[in-house]
């Protein structure tokens, strides 16, 4: 189908458009042409990637000056993987189409297997890869640094990148580091001792280069070759590496000295917290390190163990590490805390001293990218509410739109269970956690589920904690016996590899037609990424509102930060962390408009209107006032209701021109009059 | 007795039946006993009819054998030789154990293919009341010309599915306490079956150990008492036999994964976890692995041998993610993954829906009477002001009434007794006789009709088979007519003097009757 978004020709590979779809189009070509960042939340299934390429694919066809890069960030490689074979999928139709061989370039970046040689990406017009190639300083350094602004940078699945942000500009040292940073130290000084030995001229040369400083980066930058490195600040580049730390020798030194100093400040009994100038304060009473030297640590020690011509650079990811900590900790006054906790609260009598050195401002990681590229679109089935995140990641967006999923036919039911059979108020809240009344009755919402819906169902719980919980309990009171007699139940675990096995098993005995229940965790492996298609996952249960562990100091420290310099309370930040996780985990369970689910909340609390109000709107529009507060047993009468009605077949020509269009009546004055209807309303 | 071809596959002497000495023999189709120096046997059972074999507990004095019959029959043999009584039963029960299931199965299957005709036809079921259990024929004729129709319905069934296992069916051994400090363990062969195709590893165990090691009843009580079977799993002694079983079971749990969308860092264990979380995490980890064992159980059927091979290769593909060694499997599922079926035009066959006209029926099930049938009140007195109103306006039309002479005299013909009611004393049996009496008469007639139907498909009798059945039909016929049809005569006329209802019945079995007569009569002429 050929579309013609306000002048531009889009190639789209299918017969058949959704009205969001094009709605989407539009929003996007808006925002390309302003030369803005956007944020668009679509829901998934709706075919938001192959309407994002199929545009973009376009724009630059049509522009190549304006736009010469696309650059596509996802987060897992299963999903990269699907988005190169839409991509692939979509050049095919292209090529048809126009007849002309295919001159696009795109390159995909999984893993460190297929790790792409670097000077391609210059020449890809595509690029797909995931968030750490860009975010993570570390690796963005290696990848990335070279891109054109001239680029477009897609985030997709984006509903958590303030916190893959902060995971990426944060530290965590325990003593295992710093015994494997001594081990690297020592690696270091024999191999600097052997060269020494055998090629003093290497390291003059070296010291040489760093005398003049480090130029050349600051020639690249300011040549605009480079993507920031927040890891490596402007003033950096002007100036030179400082006297103290420029021989080999001194440097280990240097070194060695931090690593004493962070020793000794592991040894303590009770908490610590303190901001970064107080640290630098510390180190340089105790140890005389000065806050210079310090902030040219990690361009050093890069430099180091290149003249050392040390090609494995994993062995030395400890001492890497230290020496991230040491420049960023003396580069950013702000923005970041210092917490050293001497143990676990969980396990007060075991010692295990952590240095969480902890980002708390999310802005931080993805700033050099808001500056560098022209526009950045976010985008994410669940981005509710949506003027949050341009207020955390600190940036403006010239476009901020959410589209619904226009539906035939309502397929996903939405149910709020707010009570037991026998009146007991349902919820995960802690002063009800251990209460057996309302443990029992969410197995009996399970077990009645289990009786009623066909193939799979997933539950998810709060926390890991709280399912190991609750499914003993289940156990000892027989509750899941009983479940047993209707289906398999298999449970996601903290083990990577026994949860992948659980999750297969589980998809084969929904395919096999035995039925199974997938019992698991929001924000744990299966709540992202996983998606139950069809009769992989009829019903989504959310037993409580899956709010993150409020006690821990990192948490508050951030929560602080973010009502000091955004004027976030904590409470709306908190419940808008919750119920995005809500929404992602209940979203799993449609995946496109021929799919249906029942979403069952299963807390009293989600019937309030501030929490309600945070859910994504393709799922507030759906729950009616008389879903608010239902009982177990009302919730299975809708659910059996609901099921019967989704089960009978559903055509295309049910959709067509409601949900489904065909080239006219995308065309029809009528409908484009609706769809811009349909864009503004965001 | 004994046909002289017959294999003997075992001989006990001194093995005493009803007080008496006598020999047990076990052949190739039955197991047959006689008494002490006579050359026939008093006992005699196919396998095919023996339901289970009993035997008396360990430490009992006699030691016994007990067969019970699907008839709910049974024989008691009691082994008497002094020195080797044990072993002669042991050998007896060791050999039927092995005989019986082969037997079992045929006699099984058709024995289940009668049940189920019998409860799901109440007419048949009856018959088989009326004629069977009074006797009057027997059960095997019964079934003759039944069975031909059930056999071709068997061949068509032959292929079908295995029957899954349930999930729970663990949980349906409830232990008991017996109230002396141990517990009772209920096991059926159905749950035995049900742990061995799940647990094949526990079926390895029995065969390597039973009966050589182990007794049966030992090796299920060390089951129950190993760690293996209960939750926690948390140390398995040295002693245990299936310490083995469980490392077993651990290596097919975790195979070698570097599937990706999880980091390996993520699958350290936290050495610092108490011990109560420990164990629920044990829990955990077991019903990941009883519901996998399951599901593999319901696979393994049919393809055993080369199962294995198949499920470690096939285990995930995206434990292999260079782009060009992408297995198809990963492909086509990537392809559906990406694909928006209703985007693209339909070519797949067409579906009809289902066409509703009441929906709410269809979602709700069907919904108690009561609902419709009530009326509010406003309905009551807006039928009853109607009614007056109509009344109100009543108007006669008495010039087409008839005279009230031609009025009596109608009503007259039309009553019981009159005129025109004379001809319809026959419908009256439903009107005179309860109901009770004419659900006998039914019955009376489906029987009679059945055995009718074995007598007249005798004719033409040309062949001694058939000669011999027809005589045998005489007969049945009679007692039918002694045992069935007399008492209930009987019965009728002590509480309905005049009404001759089975006069029918009669009727029929004297043209049955009259008819062999004829036969016979002709059949002497012939001779002579």
């Amino acid at each position: 189908m050929k579309l013609n978004i306000e002048g531009l020709l889009v190639y789209f590979p299918y017969d058949y458009i959704y009205p969001e779809q094009y709605s989407y189009m539009l929003e996007l070509k808006r925002t390309l042409d302003a030369k803005g960042h956007g944020v668009l939340e679509m829901p998934s299934g709706t075919g938001k990637t192959i309407s994002l390429l199929s545009l973009i694919l376009a724009y630059q066809k049509a522009y190549p000056l304006e736009i010469t890069k696309l650059i596509y960030c996802s987060r897992t490689v299963p999903e990269i993987e699907k988005v190169v074979e839409e991509l692939r999928k979509l050049i095919e139709f292209h090529c048809k189409e126009t007849g002309e061989a295919n001159n696009f370039l795109a390159l995909a970046l999984s893993s460190r297997k297929n790790l792409c040689i670097h000077p391609e990406i210059l020449h890809a017009n595509i690029v797909v890869y995931s968030y750490h190639y860009l975010l993570d300083p570390k690796i963005a350094d290696l990848v990335s640094k070279e891109l054109t602004k001239k680029a477009v940078v897609v985030f997709d699945e984006a509903h958590n990148i303030d916190n893959v942000c902060i995971d990426s500009m944060s530290v965590n040292i325990t003593r295992r580091t710093l015994d494997r940073c001594t081990s690297n130290v020592e690696t270091l000084q024999t191999t600097i001792q052997r060269i020494k030995e055998t090629d003093a001229a290497k390291l003059k040369e070296e010291y040489r280069r760093l005398v003049e400083g480090l130029k050349e980066a600051n020639v690249a930058r300011v040549t605009d070759v480079y993507l920031g490195n927040p890891v490596l600040p402007a003033e950096v580049l002007q100036e030179a590496v400082p006297g103290s730390i420029r021989t080999a020798e001194h440097f280990v030194g240097f070194l060695k000295r931090f690593l004493e100093y962070l020793k000794s400040r592991l040894r303590v009994h009770h908490v610590v917290q303190e901001s970064a100038p107080q640290f630098l304060k510390d180190i340089f009473q105790k140890v005389c390190i000065d806050r210079k030297p310090l902030r040219f640590c990690a361009e050093r020690l890069r430099s180091l163990l290149r003249t050392l011509e040390i090609s494995d650079l994993t062995d030395f990811s400890a001492i890497t590490l230290i020496s991230n900590f040491a420049t960023l900790v003396s580069t950013y006054s702000q923005g970041f805390t210092i917490i050293i906790e001497p143990f676990e609260d969980r396990t007060p009598s075991i010692a295990n001293p952590v240095l969480h050195f902890s980002c708390m401002d999310p802005s931080i990681a993805i700033k050099p990218v808001f500056e560098r590229f022209q526009s950045v679109i976010i985008t994410s089935g669940t981005l509710s509410p949506l003027d949050i995140y341009p207020k955390i990641l600190d940036f403006r967006p010239v476009t901020v739109a959410s589209f619904t999923m226009t539906l035939a036919r309502t397929c996903l039911c939405p149910l709020i269970v707010g009570r037991g059979n026998d009146q007991v108020a349902l919820s995960s809240k802690f002063e009800t956690r251990e209460d057996f009344a309302v443990i029992r009755n969410y197995g009996n919402l399970l077990l009645e589920m289990s009786g009623v819906v066909p193939d799979g169902i997933v539950a998810f719980f709060t926390s890991y904690m709280y399912m190991e919980n609750i499914v003993a309990s289940w156990y000892e009171q027989g509750i899941l016996e009983n479940i047993q007699r209707n289906k398999l139940i298999f449970i996601e675990t903290p083990d990577a590899a026994e949860t992948s096995m659980a999750l297969e098993k589980y998809q084969e005995a929904c395919e096999n037609g035995r039925g199974a229940i997938l019992l698991s965790v929001a924000r744990g492996k299966v709540s992202e990424g996983i998606d139950f298609v069809h009769h992989f996952g009829r019903a989504v249960i959310m037993f409580g509102v899956p709010y993150v562990y409020t006690q821990s100091r990192i948490l508050k420290a951030r929560l602080e930060y973010l009502r000091d310099q955004f004027q976030i309370r904590e409470n709306d930040f908190l419940t808008f962390d919750a119920m995005r996780h809500a929404a992602q985990c209940v979203g799993r369970v449609i995946r496109g408009k021929t799919d249906y689910g029942l979403m069952i909340f299963a807390d009293k609390r989600y019937a309030r209107a501030d929490k309600r109000g945070k859910l994504p709107r393709w799922i507030q529009e759906h729950i009616s006032d008389g879903s608010l507060n239902l009982t177990v047993d009302e919730t299975v009468q809708m659910s059996k209701h609901f099921l019967r009605q989704m089960a009978q077949p559903f055509r295309q020509e049910d959709q067509l021109g409601l949900s489904l269009l065909t080239i006219e009546q995308l065309e029809s004055e009528e409908m484009l009059k609706k769809i811009s209807q349909m864009a503004h309303q965001a | 007795m004994a046909s002289l071809s017959e294999e003997v596959l075992l001989v006990l002497k001194k093995v005493r039946q009803r007080k008496q000495d006598g020999t047990l023999y076990l052949m190739a189709e039955r197991i047959a006993w006689g008494p002490e120096g006579k050359d026939r046997f008093t006992v005699s059972h196919l396998y095919s009819d023996i339901r289970c074999q009993k035997i008396s507990p360990d430490g009992k004095a006699k030691i016994q054998l007990q067969l019970v019959l699907h008839t709910g029959e049974s024989s008691t043999f009691h082994f008497s030789n002094d020195s080797s009584a044990l072993t002669d039963r042991e050998a007896a029960k060791d050999l039927l154990q092995q005989l019986l299931p082969k037997f079992k199965k045929k006699a099984n299957k058709e024995l289940e293919e009668k049940n189920r005709m019998l409860q799901e036809d109440p007419v048949l079921f009856q018959l088989y009341k009326d004629l069977v259990v009074s006797q009057v024929i027997s059960a095997e004729e019964f079934w003759a010309n039944r069975m031909s129709t059930t056999n071709t319905e068997n061949t068509l069934s032959d292929k079908k599915q295995d029957v899954g296992i349930s999930a729970a069916f663990l949980a349906d051994i409830r232990p008991q306490t017996d109230g002396c400090n141990g517990l009772r363990y209920n096991l059926t062969p159905d749950i035995i079956e049900s742990i061995f195709r799940t647990y094949p590893a526990v079926q390895q165990k029995y065969g390597e150990n039973v009966p050589h090691n182990l007794t049966e009843k030992e090796f299920w009580t060390r089951f129950f008492q190993s760690h293996y079977f209960h939750r926690d799993r948390i140390s398995t002694g040295a002693l245990d036999i299936f310490s083995e079983c469980a490392k077993q079971d651990e290596k097919g749990q975790v195979p070698s994964y570097e599937g990706y969308g999880f980091s390996a860092a993520a699958s350290t264990s936290n050495p610092n976890r108490t011990g109560k979380e420990n164990s629920n995490s044990a829990i955990i980890k077991r019903f990941n692995h009883h519901s996998a064992m399951i599901l593999a159980a319901g696979s393994r059927r049919g393809d055993a041998p080369n199962d294995q091979a198949s499920e470690t290769s096939s285990t995930d593909g995206n434990s292999r993610d260079s782009d060009l060694f992408q297995p198809p499997i990963k492909k086509v599922k990537l392809q559906e993954a990406i694909d928006y079926l209703d985007l693209q035009r339909e070519d797949g066959p067409k579906t009809v829906a289902l066409n509703l006209k009441k929906s709410d029926r269809y979602a709700h099930g069907p919904v108690p009477l009561e609902s419709q049938k009530y009326t509010t009140s406003q309905d009551i007195i807006n039928s009853i002001t109607c009614i007056r109103h109509e009344m109100a306006n009543y108007v006669p039309n008495l010039a087409q009434v008839l005279t009230s002479s031609a009025v009596s005299s109608a009503i007259a013909a039309l009553s019981p007794g009159g005129v025109l009611m004379q001809t319809g004393t026959q419908q009256a049996i439903n009107q005179m006789v309860p109901s009770e009496v004419q659900g006998e008469l039914k019955h009376l007639y489906i029987a009679a009709g059945e055995l009718l139907r074995h007598f007249w498909t005798c004719f033409p009798v040309n062949s001694p088979f058939l000669e011999e059945k027809v005589v045998k039909m005489r007969s049945n016929l009679e007692r039918f007519q002694m045992t069935k049809l007399r008492p209930f005569q009987e019965k009728v006329q002590r509480q309905y003097l005049s009404a001759n209802i089975t006069g029918h019945l009669e009727e029929m079995l004297q043209t049955a009757y009259n008819k062999l007569h004829a036969w016979q009569t002709r059949r002497m002429m012939r001779k002579i």
